[in-house]
């Protein structure tokens, strides 16, 4: 179950640019292209759920900027894709409508947020994916589902239209079979939004254009933090045969240490519940909500009845994030997650003055089975520990399909520093093209 | 240690009110003693560091009218009012 809203009005679009074919009109870039859009982003007149029971009915009255962007260029929505609800999970087994599968082995998770739509493009379903990256939820499920996934700097491409969880920290990212289809995706999505005011100005840059540079001279630095304890074997080894591949390329690879990633995922997870403690407030049933009768209820406690439509993990992160910010802890919790996140920044920037671009695992294990970790919420966090480093620094990154290992994918993440998107892109083209994979068993 | 009573007062705060109280009050308390790693971050003396946005790069504060009625979106409203019940 990764598909839960087929788009039918748009796929009758096809019958429109079939029109356009025949009578020479000019095409968008991506004409008849089947892309699939996680369900956190909003299309004009369709529902958007955001995987979750609060927003069932929710209808979008407008399009994102990224929405607008694509219906110009010709794109045909297929679906709507699940994910954890409010893009709060890194499996997608916490959908209110169910979890998605991996479809290389349908007893194991997708990985998540963007569970659904890593699927979808792995599965053949749709050439390419939009997801949303807040810690991890575009590469994570690329990893497990042997996609691309694309997190770019902060600010590239914009939010204006992603219904808010961690704002500070999160961006749409594409997910595609290919670097040169990321690429692609990333031309037409990117760029400044008045509508966005943290969106940065990309002079047009053309992602695709000299994508076969290669990676010749370039140094690249080894995150030993992310090499370490709890990194699964085959894991390990894989990341040895990716560093091995770039240096016979002509890549310079060494270690570099970055001491804040040990606590990158307790300041990710502070940070990021006391944005979504604030940003879901709005589910009261006044401003957003569903059909509940009100009588009877005195205010706090109808407010309190409705938000029991939550799941439990967006129930346990906005208690966490009421608890971390507020008086008394604040200083224990928040403000330290703070300093952790300016200091990780300092130490990746200067980092960046000695490397091009930095490697690692995207992620430490191998996709593990539905259920596994679901009553470990802390386990689970620790799955995202090599991922939150670019979204707490704001820094592109790319998980790229690397190998598989009985049956289960491995991606290699490669990051680089902010606006350097372009170089990112080259690098992971020229490490993809060094590995053949099997097809997905579908 | 946080205590499962000052975690049960926030969420009080929050208006959120669960079923299964003990459950998730002790999973939330388990995550928030992982949090307590950041104490031996050393980083009491490091700076907070925001990116800072200048006024001239805002957009302008202009009405832009919406192409629809919001109002026809909503489910009971009646002429150019919403019904809300009683409360």
């Amino acid at each position: 179950m990764h598909f839960y809203q087929l788009m039918i009005k748009h796929l009758i679009k096809l019958g429109n640019i079939d029109k356009k074919i025949k009578s020479g009109e000019k095409l968008g870039a991506c004409f008849g292209m089947p892309i699939s859009i996680k369900d956190n982003i909003c299309i004009k007149d369709s529902k958007t759920t955001c995987a979750s029971k609060m927003l069932e009915n929710f209808i979008a009255p407008y399009d994102a900027t990224v929405i607008s962007k694509l219906k110009k260029q010709d794109a045909i929505f297929i679906g709507k894709v699940n994910m954890d609800e409010f893009a709060m999970g890194l499996s997608t087994e916490f959908s209110a409508f169910g979890p998605s599968k991996n479809p290389w082995n349908t007893e194991y998770v997708p990985g998540g947020s963007s569970g659904g739509s890593a699927v979808s493009v792995s599965s053949y379903e749709c050439v390419a994916s939009l997801g949303s990256d807040t810690g991890g939820s575009v590469r994570n499920p690329a990893s497990f589902c042997s996609t691309v996934g694309y997190k770019p700097t902060y600010g590239l491409i914009s939010r204006y239209g992603l219904i808010s969880y961690a704002n500070s920290i999160e961006q749409i990212g594409p997910l595609a079979r290919t670097v040169k289809d990321t690429a692609f995706m990333l031309n037409l999505i990117a760029g400044i939004d008045p509508n966005d005011n943290t969106t940065v100005n990309n002079n047009n840059e053309d992602y695709l254009a000299n994508i076969d540079a290669g990676i010749k001279g370039k140094r690249i630095g080894i995150i030993t933090e992310m090499i370490g304890e709890g990194i699964d074997p085959e894991v390990m080894t894989a990341t040895k045969e990716a560093i091995s591949k770039l240096e016979g390329l002509g890549a310079i690879c060494e270690e570099v240490s970055l001491g804040m990633v040990k606590y990158s995922v307790a300041a990710y997870y502070t940070i990021t519940a006391t944005e979504a403690g604030s940003n879901l407030a709005r589910y009261d049933n006044l401003r957003y909500g569903y059909e509940m009768p009100v009588e009877g209820y005195e205010f706090n406690s109808y407010i309190s009845k409705t938000r029991k439509k939550f799941g439990p993990e967006v129930t346990r992160r906005m208690i966490i994030g009421g608890f971390v910010p507020s008086a008394g802890h604040a200083g224990k919790y928040f403000l330290k997650a703070m300093k952790v996140k300016s200091k990780l920044t300092k130490e990746i920037n200067e980092a960046f003055k000695k490397f091009d671009l930095l490697i690692s695992p995207t992620v430490p294990i191998l996709p593990f089975k539905i259920g596994e970790k679901i009553n470990d919420p802390v386990s689970l966090f620790l799955v995202d520990i090599n991922t939150v480093t670019a979204n707490l620094t704001g820094k592109p990154a790319i998980s790229i399909p690397f190998k598989i290992v009985n049956g289960l994918p491995i991606g290699i993440q490669l990051l680089a520093n902010s606006m350097n998107d372009k170089l990112l892109l080259q690098a992971a083209y020229a490490l993809e093209q060094t590995v053949k994979l099997p097809e997905v068993p579908i | 240690m946080v205590t499962v009573e000052e975690i049960e007062h926030v969420s009080k705060l929050m208006k959120i009110d669960v079923d299964d109280n003990a459950e998730y009050l002790e999973k939330v308390q388990t995550i928030i003693s992982y949090f307590d790693i950041l104490d031996s971050a050393g980083v009491e003396s490091e700076e907070i560091s925001m990116p800072e946005i200048s006024i001239e790069e805002l957009r302008r504060d202009e009405y832009i009218p919406f192409a629809e009625k919001l109002i026809e979106k909503m489910n009971h409203y009646k002429g150019t009012y919403v019904r809300a019940p009683k409360m």
